[in-house]
């Protein structure tokens, strides 16, 4: 084998590193965004055509274009934003790019299945349209808001390991460099190993989360 | 007291125009438990969510205590929601929040200090009768309950009015007698004006005081529900009325009086008040030397009133039979030839 130990942990702790800040940072924009995605739609709370619109295409548009291509596109704006178009750092950004409208997407599918009848029910008390979003369709959407998060969770491992390959570090960057263009086939086993065990233990930890939020 | 004044509701959908509500007049007083009854697609929902503007009427005026509701800002509007309390066919509760939260809503989105919500919700769930059930979550409970909840709910901010959107469609006839009488209840004790909507006569005739028949937008008959059921005008108002009061003929019986070959004099004869108690029957055969046959006939009672329904076969000569008919119209009776019952 090519690497010891602590360059597996180390690049372990990257990829933790960039999935978790990228995700903390795709909340932050994909929350609003998912919200204001549900509330603009004709016949909703604070239903407007133009923003709708607006939004829309705007997702769609970072949707389509694949994460890799994605990451080179915006290197210029990687590099005023960090500093740097290399490394770990520099990964968030386009995987923020990423996932922001990704989990924006899954937030509007999660709140949308809140029942019409709930929404009609809190108007019908008095609820201002922020009661409504805070008290109404978030708690009854949690368990499922908490699933469809688990989703992005998980596409971002998958992503930050394609970050690997313009250098951002992690997992995904000792499996090409090791395990693929040195043919180390146990580098390879270990890394993807340690991704499925990631997988899985966000999984479960989604699942059961996800659950005991169902009543809160 | 609201007041419908010529209101109308038009959808669009696409290109087509949908007219759900066609110039609605209604008044409904405070105090009074006021039915709305339709089929499906008569503009019921429409209608009643124009009370708290859950939709707003493309024409005409609403006026809740005589305030013109379509002039109000979204403050006064939400405000005046709180006046207005309201229950849904499929109750509409949090699954996410226990009943002591469901309940507890409407105070904390007023902002009521929490030992004030925690006394007020215990109270609202005892007169609901679900004391005990405050820390489940409604779906731990049945229809029923979930109902009460929905009630316990809307009483929440003490409002004036309540409208109760097909309150009892998604329950079982026994649940749907005590949600009734619990609506009754609301409406003696705390003297709430309740506006309801159904499909169900039967509900109509359990509680309410006036009764509107809705179709196609527009009302075709109201008035109090003694008299619409006991005369009713409009073939939609009979086919509701004949749907609780029961008084279709036997099959082998219609045959008889449609039978063409035979002269038969057959009458239905409606009692109403204190005519009820009356032995008339007996009397007119007597008097006029009649024979009598009562092919069908039952008695029930209707906001608190007797109303008895006969039809009866008189046999004899002609004329007496037009003596004995003019001798027992009066204002409680009322008499009608059955020439071909198949309506």
């Amino acid at each position: 084998m090519l690497v010891d130990n602590e360059q597996i942990l180390e690049a372990l702790w990257e990829t933790v590193y960039m999935t978790g800040a990228s995700f903390l940072f795709s909340i932050i924009i994909g929350f609003p965004l998912g919200i204001l995605l549900v509330v603009t739609r004709k016949g909703h709370l604070l239903a407007n055509e133009p923003i709708s619109k607006v939004l829309n295409v705007i997702i769609n548009i970072f949707r389509s274009v694949p994460f890799i291509i994605l990451m080179v596109a915006i290197i210029p704006l990687t590099r005023l934003i960090v500093g740097t178009s290399i490394g770990t750092a520099a990964a968030i950004v386009p995987l923020v790019f990423y996932a922001g409208p990704y989990i924006a997407r899954l937030i509007e599918n999660s709140l949308l299945e809140v029942d019409k009848g709930v929404i009609e029910a809190a108007q019908a008390m008095g609820a201002t349209p922020g009661q409504i979003i805070f008290r109404f369709l978030i708690p009854e959407a949690l368990s499922s808001l908490v699933l469809a998060l688990t989703i992005a969770i998980v596409g971002l491992i998958g992503a930050s390991a394609m970050a690997g390959a313009i250098g951002g570090g992690g997992l995904g960057d000792l499996a090409i460099t090791y395990g693929y263009q040195r043919f180390d086939t146990v580098v390879m086993l270990i890394t993807v190993a340690i991704l499925v065990v990631l997988v899985q233990g966000v999984q479960s930890a989604g699942n059961l989360l996800s659950k005991k939020v169902r009543r809160s | 007291m609201i007041q419908f004044e010529g209101v109308t509701k038009t959808y669009h959908s696409g290109k087509q125009e949908i007219h759900a509500l066609n110039g609605i007049d209604l008044t409904v007083e405070t105090g009074e438990i006021y039915g709305v009854i339709g089929f499906s697609g008569a503009g019921k929902s429409s209608l009643i969510r124009t009370v708290n503007l859950l939709e707003r009427p493309t024409n005409g005026r609403v006026l809740i205590h005589d305030k013109d509701i379509s002039t109000l800002t979204s403050k006064e509007i939400r405000d005046t929601r709180k006046d207005i309390g309201m229950i849904f066919q499929h109750f509409n509760l949090l699954n996410s929040k226990t009943v002591f939260h469901n309940v507890a809503m409407p105070l904390i989105l007023a902002k009521t200090p929490k030992n004030k919500i925690k006394e007020q919700v215990k109270n609202l769930l005892e007169f609901v009768g679900l004391a005990d059930q405050a820390e489940k979550y409604p779906d731990q409970l049945s229809g029923g309950q979930k109902q009460r909840i929905g009630i316990a709910r809307a009483l929440a901010t003490n409002p004036s009015v309540l409208l109760c959107d097909e309150a009892t469609s998604a329950l079982d006839p026994q649940t749907t007698q005590s949600i009734l009488d619990l609506l009754r209840r609301i409406n003696r004790e705390y003297n709430i004006t309740i506006l309801l909507i159904t499909h169900e006569m039967g509900v109509i005739r359990e509680i309410c005081d006036k009764v509107a028949v809705l179709e196609a937008g527009k009302v075709i008959e109201q008035g109090s529900v003694y008299e619409v059921f006991t005369n009713p005008k409009q073939p939609t108002t009979q086919r509701f009325v004949r749907s609780v009061m029961n008084d279709e003929l036997p099959e082998s019986l219609l045959t008889k009086i449609q039978d063409p070959t035979q002269n038969h004099s057959i009458y239905r004869v409606q009692f109403t008040g204190t005519s009820v108690g009356q032995p008339l029957m007996s009397r007119v055969s007597r008097e006029f030397n009649l024979d009598l046959n009562v092919l069908f006939g039952n008695i029930t009672e209707l906001q608190g009133e007797p109303y008895g329904n006969l039809i009866v076969e008189f046999s004899g000569s002609l004329s007496e039979i037009q003596r004995a008919l003019t001798a027992i119209r009066s204002d409680s009776v009322k008499v009608e030839e059955v020439k071909n019952y198949a309506s």
